[in-house]
């Protein structure tokens, strides 16, 4: 079964959706029977404690861990079989809480690489390197240059290594490379983690600009800590707690919620901003 | 800015020319310059026994091609490249000398061609076989399967098989005839130059079109990170063995290159020193650039042939001039030197690794790209 990229969905439709999944490893929960809906065009959060089953949420939805209990919807079709790089092809991108960009790389190629499903050359074409591949290696370059690296301001460092970069730049070329596949659904795993103010605040005007632009309009799920941004930004915010899903509602109603005051946000007003 | 450094004042105004080769009119001297060379002035100045150490050169870079696209580029730890070139070199002469070809396809020089590519496809595939472990295991583990990769090619299939196969064995020469592309008769050293220019330019071209394009992004990318490389798309599996297979194939050229230098097929050549010998030429040349297979054979071929001339030397010139002087025992001690030649040419080969793991562990091709920043940037150091 091989689920169509042709489906359009309206905004507001389920593009995503987990239904009872659990994730054992060994005899640790990981995930018990969470629930999850994404509706598309919104911007949806997970915050918990640390343990609490985020990262692998992320991994289930983009197929690195299978769940041993329970199925993913992806556009209404069961994607539990799929692999990870059969999911990228449908459009679910991610970035990942620790910088996996390619060192070795330079930025330019690093984004290129994202969007390695929309090149065509393969072994014939690639080495000789005339006609297909040179039209399309061209092609892809006007769109990286002037759609993601303009958005993402790293025009100065795009022919330098990625690996020598510092750690906030890095972030934002994984966000780049991730960008380039033009996904419907963004996965982003912690993309403040780390950061000082001034590059917190420039992520999360790429967050928004991708979400909201005409030209992207990316459904985001967002794994963040600092939950001045997630309730700023989150159309709707899913608690976790080992494992456990304690509540999925919009962010006030969160901040409100007297469960998650006791597993996460303490009593303080510790979640206004870091500010 | 571009990836390659322009000169003052000058900018590319088109994709299309970042994106090409030779950026520059002293890029594209020094290029041309570089082929007048290889091409002319090498063949017609040098005598034979420079020129079969140029044939040697050659088959080195093409198996250390091989090695850097599996070690440097897809970061597949490989230590059984020999086997591969042993593949290719002993399909392309078996097929030739034993598969009975009508004799107008020997005429015709179709004959020869054809057992060339059978062979490159073979031990393409062969090297996949191999390869298949790399799905499932990773880094020092794929060292020992691949290490069985050659330990079944050689001991196994060429020492005890290979016999039964053929009535020719594992060791047999090729008629002169035989080697035929087209109407090239391939026989003096001076045409298996131009065999070996050839086989090396084009390979070095593909695998050098290969990285910047989707195919070898892809192999970067699983060297430096497998798991985002998933994620971005990329099929591991399938590019891995995609790998082997180019990495094989090229093997399959220098296997060829191989026997036609020697016009003569034999199995001592492909020892598993060989595999290790193509490792420390990447080692010592750079991985992770093509450049450095290029610097790490010259260097290692011409320091080795120094050796052989230094130990041969004093082995041959010396003690007859110490026998003159009555110095027997000496004399009778340097002679003994140039029997164990293999012992003195392995242990300068593990002190040549050593040294430059220490000193240069980037090896030469970043001494290479430094020499060149520094007078890009002349006089002015940043």
């Amino acid at each position: 079964m091989v689920v169509s990229k042709k489906t359009e969905l309206k905004e507001g439709d389920v593009l995503l959706k987990l239904e009872d999944v659990h994730m054992f490893f060994g005899k640790v929960c990981a995930l018990s029977g969470v629930n999850l809906e994404i509706r598309k065009g919104e911007i949806h959060s997970v915050i918990g404690p640390n343990g609490a089953g985020k990262t692998v949420m992320m991994n289930i939805i983009n197929g690195l861990y299978r769940p041993q209990r329970g199925e993913v919807f992806y556009k209404g079709e069961k994607i539990n079989h799929l692999k990870p790089y059969k999911r990228s092809e449908l459009g679910i991108s991610r970035t990942f809480q620790k910088v996996e960009v390619f060192g070795g790389l330079s930025v330019l190629d690093n984004i290129r690489l994202g969007r390695h499903i929309h090149y065509r050359s393969g072994i014939f074409s690639g080495s000789c390197y005339l006609g297909k591949t040179k039209k399309e290696e061209i092609e892809h370059r006007k769109f990286i240059e002037e759609e993601i690296i303009d958005l993402l301001e790293i025009e100065h460092i795009r022919h330098k290594p990625t690996g020598m970069l510092p750690y906030g730049l890095q972030k934002r070329v994984e966000l780049g490379r991730a960008l380039a596949m033009e996904p419907e659904l963004l996965i982003l795993d912690e993309p403040l983690a780390g950061l000082n103010l001034e590059e917190v605040e420039d992520m999360a005007r790429f967050i928004l600009d991708i979400n909201e632009e005409e030209r992207w309009k990316v459904t985001c799920l967002l794994v963040e800590h600092d939950m001045g941004v997630v309730m700023d930004l989150s159309d709707r915010v899913l608690v976790l707690n080992f494992g456990n899903t304690i509540t999925d509602d919009t962010p006030e109603a969160v901040q409100k919620n007297q469960d998650v005051v006791n597993a996460y946000l303490g009593e303080e007003d510790l979640y206004s901003t870091r500010r | 800015m571009s990836s390659t450094f322009l000169p003052c004042g000058k900018y590319h105004e088109k994709y299309s020319q970042d994106h090409s080769w030779w950026q520059t009119t002293f890029i594209k001297g020094k290029m041309i310059a570089l082929f007048a060379v290889v091409l002319i002035l090498i063949p017609n100045v040098a005598n034979d026994y420079w020129l079969s150490i140029f044939n040697i050169l050659g088959y080195t870079i093409l198996g250390a091609l091989g090695v850097q696209l599996l070690i440097g580029y897809c970061g597949q730890l490989t230590l059984g490249h020999g086997a591969f070139i042993a593949i290719g070199a002993y399909i392309s002469s078996t097929l030739l000398v034993a598969f009975p070809w009508p004799q107008s396809f020997h005429d015709m020089g179709i004959a020869y061609p054809i057992s060339i590519v059978i062979a490159c496809i073979a031990s393409g595939f062969w090297s996949v076989l191999f390869g298949l472990p790399s799905a499932r295991v990773k880094g020092f583990y794929l060292i020992l399967t691949t290490m069985a990769a050659h330990f079944i090619t050689y001991k196994f299939i060429l020492e005890q098989c290979a016999v039964s196969f053929t009535e020719k064995g594992n060791n047999f020469s090729i008629p002169y005839n035989h080697t035929k592309l087209g109407p090239w008769l391939v026989d003096s050293i001076s045409d298996v130059y131009y065999l070996m220019i050839i086989f090396v330019v084009i390979s070095t071209v593909i695998l050098a079109n290969l990285i910047r394009s989707r195919v070898g992004r892809a192999w970067i990318a699983i060297r430096d990170n497998d798991i985002s490389a998933e994620v971005m798309g990329i099929n591991i599996v399938k590019y891995k063995l995609l790998a082997f297979f180019v990495a094989g194939f090229i093997a399959g050229l220098a296997g060829v290159l191989v026997v036609i230098n020697a016009h003569m097929f034999n199995i001592e050549y492909f020892e598993w020193f060989l595999s290790l010998w193509l490792v420390g030429i990447i080692l010592i040349g750079g991985v992770g650039s093509i450049h450095g297979v290029i610097f790490g054979s010259i260097f290692m071929v011409i320091v080795m042939e120094l050796l052989q001339t230094g130990v041969d030397y004093l082995s041959y010139d010396i003690p007859e001039l110490l026998q003159q002087y009555q110095w027997h025992y000496l004399a009778a001690k340097l002679t003994n030197l140039s029997t164990a030649f293999n012992y003195i040419r392995e242990s300068v080969f593990g002190l040549l690794i050593c040294v430059f793991l220490i000193f240069e562990p980037h090896g030469m091709a970043y001494r290479w790209q430094q020499i060149k920043n520094y007078f890009n940037l002349w006089p002015f150091s940043y």
